[in-house]
């Protein structure tokens, strides 16, 4: 256990406090960023002000043995989020995290702002501020080239590009090929605070309780989760579910998997984007390369009829070579490159509805020259156009006079939160009955697009019988296996079964998932693959053979009590997570009057049919769902808030003082 | 060099191999390495080191050649008591009990970045090399742990 670095980068004035005020009650990661939050965020303190504080944050398995741990976590208000910017979280691969355990930091936690460009210089338990004025509007690949070179080639960089320095919401916070903080909006508020990069490097090590024990576990893992993520159970050649092979990369330090696809050789002559001639893509950042199906607007507002082509519309594919340049020159720019899976639909509703240009832009979005023209407007904010788009797009259409219908239409690409439309449980990635319903759940209670929540019930959709016109699931599934692995992890199947029967049995699910999420981002290791209810197989054969699907959800408690020496089981887990939410809960109750009423305006987008099996909601079902999440949960159903009762059992006592306090629990 | 005394033979060793083409820069060898031999995890700490290039997409990695003439053998004064030859594996390993700290081995490595490591420990230098995990079953960690099987490891048998 070390130490956490805070700097305040508009004295200068950097010191130092021991994590274990904050653990093992929050574990690390996102669970310790926000206690800290909790403690120190004021209400009413908006994304830009110095006293927004941004967390770089790793968890106890970072830097160590355990397969897919070299995540790291950034936290913070994010600028992004629509309507009310709030304290939300990113998750990345890469080594940096790694890097700064090794460092001797378990987190570098950055408040003021700086009247000047400045990089932070982490090495070997010491921290300096150093003037970053040569950096100032290289892109990111320059950026991480250059401190490399300052600081030597075993140096890990997170960076901003001209995107963050210029504050556009939907910026990056970069690292390495293709490992962002992206659509959190935090690449925003690092250029707020003028801090272009971190750089790291240190020679210390993670110290291990119990070696022998723990080397053997990792490795059981590591064995378990050689077939792959769990978006599908065995390797295809799907572009991101490929086995491990020559042609890719994992993302992060310490991790067995390949889900990066390397596209070496991208073309030269690049005046942004050069500081690389590679480049990798895991998964959305990959649409300009191979197009996606994506998000459509219903032109005919029509919730009774299901139509394959109301919910998507094929983005172009622009190929290896312009896809790649395409996405370096985003990438290098430090724009959230899985940015034209919203906007190159939206840029069609909109010239199907009249709109050809906008501020006396051209709308071409079949055309690789508009996208680079847009993006190196939005990154240097050049002209209205710039100016306008640099902003998220649901700010962006407000200032714009558009036809209804395309305001609209914004809203579809953008149905919660003002964060992108995701593995919501509707349009592209088509999630049949069940699956849906948990993710409902995870995106209507969570801060922002709930990535590393639902990849828990969203990728179970590639286990299903073939759907979504072939798109989804598998031609071999076998659901009974697949609900004898939920059976043999929580006693009962109940939970996957479709419809809105024997609701409780799913909100318990969606509960759970939620729970272990927090932890996941707490622990820091990858929502690819854990928490392991099912295991993947390394081949079609073996799936085929195997009476047995279950993995292992109680593998990250067998991990961390070697490695801590601790007596950790799962329920301990559980309960971490259960506090992590529930305090996060408080947070933006606090804050940002979080309640029923904000979570209930999601809803209205599942009122749609979802794309294979055309099921949807009402608002009846919809509150009887929630009734049954927050009755679970121990919250008040008819506040969303959660109950003095089970602040108290999860040692939570002083928030639920402070909520009482400002009126909002009452004594 | 190896001395003058012409009857000095040296056991041939086993050795591991590495190949870029196939390596992605992971570092799960590096961990494997530092926890196997040292109870914690870090790079540093390990006897193999990954030089990723990720930008690049190059991924060179340093480790013990076990060289055949190894002049780290002897440059050490206290030959066959700190710096020794394993009778199994032909690993010339560092005996930490022994060293006396001198740092000969490290300046005798031939290779332009030596591929004996020195960190401090207590205000004490420690000197450490790939041992090929000597006496451990199974062989190197390292190789055992790849995913991308980019590490090979030739017992001392097999080399010709």
């Amino acid at each position: 256990m070390g130490k956490i670095l805070r700097v305040d980068i508009g004295t200068g004035e950097i010191s130092t406090e021991d994590t274990t005020k904050y653990v093992p009650e929050y574990i690390g990661g996102k669970g310790v960023a926000t206690r800290i939050a909790w403690n120190e965020l004021k209400p009413g303190t908006g994304p830009y002000d110095p006293q927004n504080m941004l967390m770089f944050m790793t968890g106890p398995f970072t830097g160590t043995l355990v397969p897919t741990s070299g995540r790291g976590s950034v936290c913070g208000i994010s600028p992004r989020i629509h309507p009310t910017p709030w304290f939300t979280y990113g998750t990345m691969g890469g080594d940096w995290a790694a890097e700064l355990k090794y460092a001797g930091f378990d987190a570098v936690i950055v408040k003021g702002n700086s009247a000047k460009l400045v990089y932070l210089w982490i090495h070997d338990g010491r921290a300096d501020l150093r003037d970053a004025n040569e950096l100032a509007g290289l892109d990111t690949f320059v950026t991480q080239q250059h401190l490399k070179q300052r600081h030597g080639n075993r140096t890990q960089v997170v960076c901003i590009g001209p995107a963050g320095e210029n504050r556009v919401l939907w910026s990056t916070i970069q690292h390495r090929l293709s490992n962002s903080i992206g659509d959190a909006g935090l690449g925003a508020v690092m250029g707020a605070k003028k801090l272009k990069a971190l750089a790291i490097n240190g020679t210390g090590s993670v110290g291990i309780a119990k070696p022998r024990e723990f080397i053997s576990i990792c490795r059981k893992m590591a064995e378990m989760i050689k077939g792959g993520p769990t978006n599908y159970p065995h390797p295809t050649d799907l572009p991101y579910r490929s086995p491990v092979g020559p042609s890719n990369q994992q993302c992060s330090h310490g991790c067995p998997l390949g889900c990066g696809q390397l596209h070496r050789n991208v073309p030269a002559g690049l005046t942004v984007g050069s500081g690389t001639r590679n480049m990798m893509s895991h998964c959305e950042d990959y649409v300009f390369i191979h197009g996606e199906s994506a998000t459509n607007y219903p032109t005919e507002d029509i919730k009774d009829i299901y139509h394959g082509d109301m919910h998507t519309r094929e983005t172009k594919a622009f190929g290896e070579r312009i896809g790649t340049e395409l996405q370096t020159v985003c990438e290098g720019l430090g724009l959230t490159s899985s940015f034209p899976i919203n906007y190159y639909p939206w840029f069609w509703v909109c010239i199907e509805n009249g709109v050809t240009e906008i501020e006396g832009v051209k709308l071409e979005p079949d055309e690789p020259r508009f996208w680079f023209e847009f993006m190196k407007k939005v990154a240097y904010r050049e002209d209205s156009f710039g100016e306008i788009f640099a902003q998220d797009m649901l700010r962006a259409v407000e200032q714009l006079d558009l036809p209804p219908v395309v305001k609209k239409a914004a809203n579809f690409q953008f149905p919660m939160w003002g964060q992108p439309s995701h593995r919501q449980g509707r349009s592209y990635e088509s999630q049949p009955s069940p699956l849906w319903i948990n993710t409902m759940l995870h995106w209507i209670i969570d801060s922002r697009d709930p990535i590393a929540c639902h990849h828990q019930s969203s990728f179970v959709a590639g286990w299903f019988p073939l759907h979504n016109e072939g798109k989804g699931g598998t031609p071999d599934s076998n659901m009974e296996k697949l609900k004898a692995a939920y059976k043999k992890a929580f006693g009962t199947a109940d939970g996957m079964e479709p419809g809105f029967e024997n609701i409780d049995a799913k909100t318990k699910l969606a509960l759970w998932q939620d729970n272990r999420a927090q932890v996941k981002d707490s622990l820091l290791i990858c929502d690819w693959v854990f928490p392991a209810i099912l295991h993947t197989f390394p081949s079609r054969e073996e799936y085929l053979k195997a009476d047995d699907y279950y993995g292992d959800i109680d593998a990250e408690a067998k991990m961390l009590t070697p490695l801590t020496g601790l007596d950790i089981d799962s329920s301990f887990l559980d309960r971490a997570g259960e506090r992590i939410r529930n305090l996060d809960r408080a947070l933006h109750i606090r804050n940002y009057r979080r309640s029923r009423e904000i979570d209930s305006t999601g809803e209205w987008y599942y009122e749609y049919p979802e794309k294979s099996d055309g099921t949807k909601l009402d608002m009846q079902i919809f509150n009887a769902i929630l009734d049954s999440y927050y009755t679970l949960r121990g919250w008040d159903k008819k506040t969303g808030h959660p109950t003095r009762a089970k602040l108290k059992e999860l040692g939570l006592k002083d928030v639920a003082h402070e909520l009482e306090r400002i009126g909002i629990l009452k004594p | 060099m190896p001395p003058a005394d012409a009857s000095f033979k040296v056991l041939k060793s086993g050795k591991i191999i590495h190949n870029p083409e196939l390596c992605r820069g992971c570092r799960i060898c590096e961990l494997a390495c530092s926890a196997y031999h040292d109870g914690a995890c870090g790079a540093h700490l390990s006897r193999i080191h990954v030089i990723p290039d990720d930008l690049a997409l190059e991924f060179p990695a340093l480790v013990c050649h076990q060289c055949e003439y190894p002049s780290c053998y002897y440059a050490c004064p206290k030959r066959d008591k700190s710096l020794c030859i394993d009778e199994e594996t032909g690993a010339r390993y560092i005996n930490t009990d022994e060293c006396m700290r001198c740092g000969n081995c490290a300046r005798a490595c031939p290779f332009t970045t030596s591929l004996i490591w020195v960190r401090e420990e207590d205000d004490k230098k420690i000197y450490y090399k790939c041992d090929l995990c000597r006496g451990r079953e199974g062989g190197p960690i390292c190789v055992e742990v790849c995913p991308r099987d980019a590490l090979t490891y030739v017992s001392r048998r097999k080399e010709k």
